[in-house]
């Protein structure tokens, strides 16, 4: 019988870590692009690590680094009354850092396209950092910032590796579609296997389509 | 009224370049720097704005110090006092002609500067509409405008005309000195066209790697080749 | 657009504002109880209709750290008892432990009957690949190293052994065709999933391999609750051991 739960707590999961990727996202893409110190290209290097690292290693070292068991885990015990491990709070943290270069990247290559001299009039015109970020930059990315919403929620419904490692496998807890997918499979249930396994195969193939559209109809000259 | 006196090391593509200017503009002049490409012309500009700063120097208008690398003064581009018409045009692509104008605004100051502007550049049928839909000239003076409305004391032209044909410069150029009239501005045009230096200023600075080589009024300062040049040009 | 926003927040503030069940337990427990203890739960909650129960199934091994790792998990069945016995002593566990069966290992194919030439049916040439259980976490698949140590088998099949992550998926690997033969669980072949395979499965002898004596604890987090007391009573009842001994698991 296919169950809504892991189904709710994937959507919940993508929508928190793609709204809380947003807010962290935007200020660092945006230090990136303009900022003049060097040390901007290992920020860079390391924001791109998620993509190549093997989700188990990023898993490992988050788990070594929540568990209550080591000096960080128990101080967030200890002060903030938070556990990082096996529970959602714990995924949402391994989603940002696991997604954090689907939204970083378009944002940032984005702002990069960008001629410098509207930030430079947008100064001229009195105008700070902020309000031209708010009112020049940002919306002259519409594309790049769909891009980047797009993915990172996407690419947080996929994960397994990590969300297995850091978040175990917890009915209504940690147990998302991707790892329900698993159990299922082990249990040899196929026909609900195949059930979740569809539904993320459409998501993703929905996915796709969205932001290839939307970059479409960027290159002629449609605003959205 | 402004008194510039700035030294900086620049580096190109053709090498490395000392750039060390001085001099000053009265009130209500209308100057242009004339040069060939790579002269330094742009860099001064920015410095004036405060887009770029000098190895050392000092930048003042009216008494009130801009820059001074020995007191540690540099006044953000924000607070100075200042318009500039970008060679690009950076018309903001996501606003209409009037929001690019509005943007412009100072926190309280009446929006009735926006329609006055509009007016003036023969814009007002077009104030609804986005930079992308805007020909060249248009463009033009939309970025003029908004130079314009916070009423500044300086206006700085960066090769505004160079993406025109005559005709259109001509207008253009009707439409700068309308404005620099108008708003009793003190003007610094870049420009490489002998015809509209000569129209416009009141005075010319011949720039070449980074120095002032001579200034004066614009018949006196070009060279005979040029004036040459200009006549070619006149019996064409 | 504002409507956006809003959903987005509602969606914030509803993922952190989750209440709790405090007449739940989340079970820990091996995989080859997967059957059993389905069927044990769910006479278990005709006769306690408002008790919610949830199973992670997963090897003894690997569940084993993450209840040492703090894992919110009220009850923990092993296949192995030396992993309850030691979240004992670490004061991880909180009752006694119970011994609920003894773990017994088969050869299961659907490619030749293993029953002809016992053990050395993995010899076979139609037999290429053969799956057992990963021993590092997987009790299980320890006594099948075992087992084929103590046939003095373990040379010949070394290259042939692929590795299940849990006894389930072990046993998904035959089934699936990924192995032609291998080490399961007999609780697994008796399962109703694998008993309607084309299958057939020979039982190893218990003296090949050091017993898997099984057994199941109350943990730390559910020390006031009282339905994984219930349960735990429920367990040690007549009812439910027939059912385990159904599947194999017989506590002699």
């Amino acid at each position: 019988m296919l169950q809504w739960d892991p189904f709710i707590l994937t959507f919940k999961l993508a929508t928190v870590t793609t709204v809380i990727l947003f807010l962290l996202s935007v200020p660092l893409a945006y230090w990136l692009t303009y900022s003049r110190y060097k040390i901007k290209y290992v920020i860079e290097a390391l924001v791109s690590l998620p993509l190549i690292l093997p989700p188990s290693v990023l898993g490992f070292y988050l788990l070594l680094a929540f568990s209550p068991q080591n000096a960080f885990g128990k101080f967030l015990e200890q002060y903030f009354d938070l556990r990082l491990v096996f529970t959602f709070e714990g995924l949402i943290v391994a989603s940002i850092l696991y997604s954090l270069p689907f939204m970083v990247q378009p944002i940032h290559n984005g702002l990069k396209l960008l001629p410098l001299s509207l930030v430079e009039a947008s100064y001229t015109l009195g105008k700070g950092r902020l309000t031209t970020l708010l009112r020049v930059l940002l919306p002259n990315i519409r594309t790049s910032l769909i891009t980047a919403f797009v993915l990172s929620f996407a690419h947080t419904v996929g994960e397994f590796g990590v969300v297995l490692m850091v978040g175990g496998n917890i009915p209504r807890e940690t147990r998302v579609v991707s790892i329900a997918l698993y159990d299922e499979v082990e249990a040899m249930n196929y026909e609900q296997a195949n059930l979740y396994a569809v539904t993320l195969l459409l998501f993703a193939f929905l996915t796709l389509l969205i932001v290839y559209l939307v970059n479409y109809r960027s290159r002629l000259g449609k605003v959205i | 009224m402004i008194e510039v006196s700035i030294k900086k090391k620049l580096f190109s593509a053709l090498g490395k370049m000392q750039l060390d200017v001085e001099f000053t503009i009265q009130e209500g002049e209308l100057v242009t720097l004339y040069g060939p490409s790579g002269a330094g012309k742009t860099t001064v500009l920015r410095m004036l704005c405060g887009l770029s700063s000098p190895d050392e120097g000092r930048i003042s208008v009216r008494g009130q110090p801009w820059l001074d690398s020995a007191k540690k003064i540099n006044l953000k581009p924000q607070h100075r006092d200042i318009g500039i018409v970008f060679q690009d045009y950076a018309l903001f692509p996501n606003l209409t002609v009037k929001e690019n104008l509005r943007y412009a605004l100072k926190k309280d100051q009446p929006g009735a500067i926006v329609s006055e502007l509009l007016e003036m550049m023969e814009l007002t049928n077009l104030h609804d509409k986005k930079p992308e839909l805007l020909s060249g000239g248009q463009r033009q003076r939309v970025a003029l405008a908004r130079a314009i409305v916070r009423k500044p004391k300086i206006l700085l032209l960066d090769e505004p005309m160079s993406a025109l044909d005559t005709t259109l410069r001509l207008k253009i150029q009707d439409y700068i000195l309308r404005v620099h009239e108008q708003f009793k501005l003190t003007t610094i045009l870049v420009s490489h066209d002998i015809m509209e230096v000569i129209r416009l200023s009141n005075r010319v600075f011949l720039m070449d790697h980074g120095k002032i080589i001579s200034h004066g009024g614009p018949t006196e300062i070009l060279p005979i080749e040029s004036l040459k040049q200009m006549v070619g040009k006149l019996l064409d | 657009m504002k409507k956006i926003i809003f959903l987005l927040l509602f969606v914030i503030t509803t993922t952190f504002l989750r209440g709790q069940h405090s007449d739940a337990i989340l079970i820990a427990a091996a995989s080859d109880l997967k059957f059993a203890l389905d069927s044990v739960i769910t006479v278990f909650k005709k006769a306690n209709p408002g008790a919610r129960i949830e199973v992670t199934y997963g090897s003894s091994g690997k569940l084993f750290e993450q209840i040492s790792q703090t894992a919110p998990f009220d009850l923990f069945f092993s296949a192995d008892i030396e992993y309850p016995l030691t979240l004992k002593k670490k004061g991880i566990a909180v009752s006694e432990v119970y011994t609920y069966g003894i773990g017994r290992i088969v050869i299961w194919s659907n490619v030749l009957d293993p029953n002809k030439e016992q053990i050395n049916s993995l010899l076979d040439k139609m037999v290429n690949k053969i799956a057992i259980a990963n021993p590092q976490h997987a009790p299980y698949g320890r006594r099948a190293e075992e087992a084929l140590k103590h046939y003095k088998v373990y040379e010949n099949v070394k290259s042939k052994l692929v590795y299940g992550e849990n006894i389930s998926q072990t046993a998904q690997f035959i089934t699936a065709g990924a192995a032609d033969a291998g080490i399961i669980a007999l609780s697994l072949a008796l399962s109703p999933a694998m008993k309607k395979l084309d299958g057939h499965y020979y039982v190893i002898p218990g003296n090949a391999h050091k017993p898997l004596e099984q057994g199941f604890v109350i943990l730390k987090k559910a020390e006031q609750n009282s339905v994984a007391v219930a349960f735990k009573d429920f367990v040690l009842g007549t009812e439910a051991t027939k059912i385990l001994g159904y599947f194999g698991f017989n506590k002699k």
